[in-house]
């Protein structure tokens, strides 16, 4: 989203997600509120993030895993993103589920089925079901654009925590805002303003969801943190961790990528 | 003896006025138990349009099932406690529950899938019949889809579509497939009609990857048990499963039936009120015709006791003979509702009840209760309404010309109209 001085800047909803799917070339952003001190660098400091995952356009590789109460499984997926609003992530491995694939083209998402040969067009009511099995909702591979206009945001903390020297982002969503939760937490590191983690509360202000960033380390030519870990609150032993195998920034991608002929490839 | 026979000739001195107190009686008689059937029927069928269909009288799921409906929560041995529930002559239809993906070109929909065995189905309920379009499943597994009404309308589906199909499987993976629509229900109640998507259970096993377990029993005796009698057999078979009847199922609609119920109960009541003050006023009337008489039989030595007795008695021995008028007309009337039923689909069409559907057709419900409570109502009506001008008459009044005098010019003759002047 672009704002008055012409960059983008991600909410604090939007960091786990953009990372987890740059794949999805979402990026967010924050608008000048108010000018006060804490709230400019609050602003800063996810600009920051968010200058540091501005690609245009990105390709790469992940593993997902997903452990559950009743069942473990590792994917394989190769993704392609351009913009804040196309994407396709493909199945590659198991070879059960090889060739599936998720289209995202504005708001509507679309699933290639190799098996039966066809594509479905994921309804709406179907949002906040889970994406590929995981603790990931579709809703998290659709929304996350709207943030900017939808939290308000401040430092909440600043020292060390953990042995870390960490900035923590309160960010609160405004009465209107269609918003599913009641409360984000963004912890960077001061050093370089990477993301530490991201905590979701629900309505109730109750912790629902954390999202943890580790394994920093270089790819394409930037720092990130390549493995994500996202926790659900109330389902203790679960998890979904994205470990980002290989991106790459700034390709070529032209529309035909995100056509739903090529979903069907 | 005697008092029945010396009564029964009192009734027919004056053959018209008889007649008239008669019929009104018989009337109202008919009335009630028309009106009685008629409101019993509506709750029982309101009530067997949800336990014969599909839910039953009772359900069993594995502990905790019902909380989160997940995939996981299934009742270990079915096969044994169906076998069971077989020798116990109870109807009951295993199924299994998933939810996911239904989609038929760019149309698609959320979906609660649900396995079932179509010949157990079709034994122990009668979905199986309800179909707006097509047919039921077939016995083997053919990958047929019976879709909800409103879900095959989101879909633009008909029978023979094809319908690609979305779930996560129980190991994780994303279980898919196309099926066929072989049939499409008829308005059943609305979770069912906006999201059932109905296949045979070994298509259902394969898809949701889960070779063994079933969620749910739906078991129907189709009244021959009560419910409390058929929760203890069930808690009995079942002992590590949860026993759940229609009534903790389907708690909204249960209150609802039980206010109906009352508010039917309170609607029977101001009606029988009225037609009892109708009753009433014939037989003061009638009463009050004969105060002269009764002041005659004082004047000859009869006691105030034996008057009131004699006209009570003579009271209740007309709402006897009109009341058996009655019954025997409100049977008739009661019957026919029972067996063609009030069509009422061109007055309010199609009608839904906390989301069950009502069926268009009114049928009444011919119950001994429903007798019963009017002829004795309308015999209390009829004893009390004699009892009270009896009472009048039987009472020393100083004379039967003043009793007489009171009912031609009104009680202030009687008492008095001021004082005396000196």
């Amino acid at each position: 989203m672009t704002t008055v001085n012409g960059g983008h800047c991600n909410t604090a909803r939007t960091i786990p997600v953009v990372i987890l799917l740059l794949a999805l070339g979402i990026s967010a952003g924050l608008d000048a509120y108010p000018v006060l001190a804490e709230e400019l660098s609050a602003r800063d400091i996810l600009n920051k993030v968010d200058d540091l995952y501005r690609g245009t356009s990105s390709q790469g590789k992940m593993t997902m895993e997903v452990v559950t109460e009743h069942w473990k499984r590792t994917l394989s997926l190769e993704f392609w993103s351009r913009g804040k609003d196309r994407s396709l992530i493909r199945i590659l491995a198991p070879l059960k589920e090889k060739g599936t694939a998720t289209l995202r083209s504005g708001s509507d998402l679309w699933n290639y089925l190799p098996k039966v040969n066809r594509v479905i067009k994921l309804p709406s009511s179907m949002l906040s079901a889970s994406w590929m099995g995981s603790h990931f909702t579709n809703d998290d591979l659709v929304k996350g654009s709207r943030f900017a206009e939808d939290y308000d945001f401040r430092i909440s903390f600043q020292g060390m925590r953990d042995g870390q020297d960490v900035v923590e982002l309160t960010c609160i969503p405004k009465p209107q805002a269609p918003v599913v939760w009641g409360k984000v937490e963004v912890v960077v590191r001061r050093s370089d303003y990477l993301p530490v983690a991201t905590r979701y509360y629900d309505e109730g202000l109750r912790l629902a969801r954390t999202m943890a960033f580790t394994h920093y380390r270089e790819l394409s030519g930037r720092l990130l943190p390549t493995v994500m870990t996202l926790v659900p609150r109330d389902k203790p032993g679960e998890k979904t961790q994205i470990a980002y195998d290989e991106i790459r920034f700034d390709v070529v991608l032209s529309d035909d990528v995100f056509s739903l002929r090529n979903l069907q490839q | 003896m005697s008092l029945l026979r010396v009564s029964w000739r009192n009734l027919w001195r004056n053959r018209r006025r008889t007649a008239i107190t008669m019929s009104a009686i018989a009337l109202n008689t008919l009335i009630l138990i028309t009106t009685y059937s008629l409101m019993g029927g509506f709750l029982k069928q309101t009530v067997r349009n949800v336990t014969q269909l599909a839910t039953g009288e009772a359900q069993l799921h594995a502990p905790g099932y019902l909380s989160d409906r997940s995939l996981y929560k299934r009742i270990a041995h079915p096969r044994i406690l169906l076998q069971a529930l077989g020798e116990h002559s109870i109807g009951a239809a295993p199924r299994t529950y998933g939810y996911g993906l239904v989609s038929r070109g760019t149309k698609s929909a959320g979906a609660l899938f649900q396995g079932v065995e179509p010949a157990m189905e079709a034994a122990a309920f009668e979905l199986a019949g309800h179909l707006a379009q097509g047919t039921f499943l077939a016995p083997a597994a053919r990958k047929g889809l019976v879709l909800g009404r409103k879900l095959a309308k989101s879909l633009n589906a008909e029978v023979g579509s094809e319908i690609v199909v979305l779930v996560q499987a129980a190991d994780g993976s994303l279980g898919n497939d196309l099926f066929t629509v072989v049939g499409i229900l008829g308005a059943v109640g609305e979770a069912i009609d906006r999201n059932a998507a109905m296949m045979h259970l070994d298509d259902f096993r394969q898809l949701f990857a889960m070779p063994e377990g079933i969620h749910e029993i739906a078991v129907n005796t189709r009244g021959r048990l009560p419910l409390d009698a058929l929760v203890e057999t069930l808690s009995r078979l079942a002992p590590g499963d949860e026993v759940r009847t229609w009534r903790r199922l389907l708690p909204t609609f249960s209150d609802m039936i039980e206010l109906s119920g009352v508010s039917m109960s309170i609607f029977g009541a101001i009606f029988l009120i009225a037609a009892g003050l109708g009753v009433m006023n014939t037989m003061l009337m009638a009463t009050y015709e004969r105060a002269r008489e009764f002041a005659l039989q004082k004047a000859l030595g009869a006691t105030p006791w034996r008057i009131v007795r004699d006209v009570t008695f003579e009271a209740w021995l007309l709402a006897c003979v009109a009341t058996l008028f009655g019954t025997l007309a409100g049977l008739a009337a009661s019957t026919i509702l029972q067996t063609t039923g009030l069509n009422t689909a061109s007055l309010a069409g199609e009608t839904t009840i906390s989301g069950v559907v009502f069926d268009p057709v009114w049928r009444a419900d011919l119950t001994l209760r429903t007798v019963v409570w009017p002829v004795f109502m309308m015999w209390a009506v009829c004893v009390l309404a004699a009892l009270y001008p009896a009472a009048m008459s039987a009472r020393d009044m100083g004379s039967n010309l003043h009793f007489s005098h009171f009912l031609r010019a009104g009680p202030r003759s009687v008492c008095g109209t001021g004082r005396r002047r000196s």
